[in-house]
């Protein structure tokens, strides 16, 4: 039932926008302004691939380094987050320097990557690891703040050895938020590369959005913005998929 | 006979923002095979350090901890059971799954442990919570879910921090004939700590009362009376009145 309102009311909102984006288009530019009525014969041709057609090997291209980047940022943040939240010296060293850096807008770092790791995917890969290790690092600290202590020493008591606590206490007790940091850590890194390949690429659907936008085939940029639109949704919910189920195991 | 644990002069010193703690001072105890025993005493008087320390996940400052005729270098679940003040229940794991903690622990096979956790169940009164999680049990049931994770693992000794602290008075009084029963059956060592008087007579052999703080031994009294205990008889009453008149002293001085 309130589902059911919930999807109404969404419809009805898209719909509201679209007819606005209808409007406004035909009023302006055509060159410039695209109406929703010429993206779908554009989306039909982005789909069919007879305006873009690698658009697969484009598509898979940003994939791959979407899943490199994010597995190993994931490496990485994991690694990272438990050094500096298991060892009380280390945090105490890196954890405000780690939160302090999270601070910094990443784009900053991003001419310097491309000059370290040349135009092609290694720089995005790199862009994408950047943006995505730090919530996941500060997940883990997070995460470790919030297993309670008297567990941890109820576990002791009943024989758990450190590895026992830390399987059977600590990432029980710190999953809701670890994978919560998981979710903003893919959204991230999905942004990282395909921010990286818009910057300056020569392959991916950044550089294929480059393209279209650069000859002013509006209609068809906005087809291909649509298709990484969809990309990121679907990583997205599945990444929310993963965090209920968590959600539902442990407590929130 | 060897004394199930035997604390000797031991002190204890918390490290905090404010200076140092002192919780215990010169603390000694010899507490028999079988026998339930009882402290008692103001609050923050170092009764749940003293039990930490025999459950060995309080290293003393000073003196010694034998359990069993062994000096005490950890926690040891194959001699000691304990039942903490603060439940710490598991809250991503059922009633069952936390009764089973302990067994678990000890690598014992999931059919085996399941049959032991469910038996325990019955007398708990939780039998119809098997499957519901802390969050959705009352403050008593957890601390019964607690009772029953300690005793599951069936050690000869078993600390009990307080167990019916959470309890309203009918269902405390209940638990405490339950206690009774298991611990005549099974001639278990009590360790137990409460801060009822009614309790502390109708169940130990012998109550041992503590000091404010730093906790030292002011007094044992033994209470050499049959089971089940009728608790208006003279005797009991006299007792309950020279108990009394022990504590209330100190509790004075706690709240000064
Ligand atoms: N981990 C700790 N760090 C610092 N101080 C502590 C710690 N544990 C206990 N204390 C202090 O030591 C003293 C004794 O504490 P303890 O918990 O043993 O008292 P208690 O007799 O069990 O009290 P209650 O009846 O209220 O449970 C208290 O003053 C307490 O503040
Ligand atoms: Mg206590």
């Amino acid at each position: 039932m309130r589902a059911g309102r919930i999807a109404l009311l969404r419809l009805a909102i898209l719909a509201a926008a679209l007819a606005a984006w209808e409007a406004a288009a035909r009023a302006a530019s055509p060159l410039l302004y695209v109406p929703p009525s010429a993206v779908v014969p554009a989306l039909g041709r982005l789909l069919t691939l007879e305006s873009y057609p690698d658009l697969p090997a484009s598509l898979a291209l940003t994939v791959r380094e979407i899943a490199v980047a994010y597995g190993l940022a994931i490496a990485a943040g994991l690694a990272c987050g438990f050094a500096l939240g298991l060892n009380r010296l280390l945090g105490r060293a890196f954890g405000p320097i780690l939160a302090a850096l999270y601070a910094v807008p990443a784009v900053v770092w991003y001419p310097s990557l491309m000059l370290f790791f040349g135009l092609d995917a290694a720089s995005k890969i790199a862009f994408g690891f950047l943006l995505g290790f730090f919530p996941i690092a500060l997940a883990v600290l997070a995460g470790i703040r919030q297993v309670s202590p008297q567990l941890v020493t109820v576990a002791r008591a009943f024989g758990a050895r450190p590895p026992t606590v830390f399987v059977k206490v600590m990432v029980p007790a710190m999953l809701f938020t670890l994978v919560g940091g998981l979710r903003t850590g893919l959204a991230l890194t999905v942004v990282g590369v395909i921010v990286g390949e818009i910057l300056g690429s020569k392959a991916g659907m950044g550089a294929l959005i480059n393209h279209a936008y650069g000859l002013f085939r509006t209609a068809d940029y906005v087809a291909l913005v649509l298709v990484t639109v969809a990309l990121v949704v679907a990583s997205d919910a599945l990444a929310s998929l993963v965090e209920r189920r968590a959600g539902r195991w442990t407590e929130s | 006979m060897t004394p199930s644990i035997l604390v000797e002069g031991v002190a204890k010193r918390y490290a905090t923002a404010s200076g140092p703690v002192e919780a215990l001072r010169e603390v000694s105890l010899s507490v028999d095979p079988g026998e339930f025993c009882t402290l008692i005493g103001p609050s923050g008087c170092g009764k749940s350090t003293l039990l930490g320390m025999v459950g060995g996940l309080v290293p003393p400052d000073g003196g010694r901890v034998l359990v069993a005729g062994r000096p005490v270098s950890g926690p040891d679940p194959g001699r000691v059971a304990s039942v903490f003040q603060d439940p710490g229940l598991f809250p991503w794991r059922t009633t069952l799954e936390n009764v089973e903690l302990g067994l678990e622990l000890q690598g014992v096979p999931a059919a085996r442990r399941r049959q032991v956790a469910t038996d325990l169940l019955e007398p708990l009164g939780l039998r119809d919570f098997a499957r519901k999680y802390p969050r959705e049990l009352s403050g008593g049931m957890r601390q019964r879910v607690a009772i029953g994770r300690a005793l599951a693992i069936d050690a000869p000794i078993v600390l009990m921090d307080e167990p019916f602290g959470a309890l309203d008075e009918q269902t405390r009084l209940l638990m405490g004939e339950w206690l009774l029963d298991i611990w005549r059956r099974t001639r278990k060592t009590v360790l137990f700590v409460t801060h009822s008087l009614h309790e502390a007579l109708a169940l130990s052999t012998r109550v041992v009362v503590m000091t404010a703080r730093p906790g030292r031994i002011k007094s044992v009294l033994g209470v050499d009376m049959p089971y089940p205990r009728a608790m208006d008889s003279a005797e009991m009453v006299a007792l309950r009145a020279g108990l009394w008149a022990e504590i209330r002293e100190e509790s004075l001085r706690a709240m000064q």
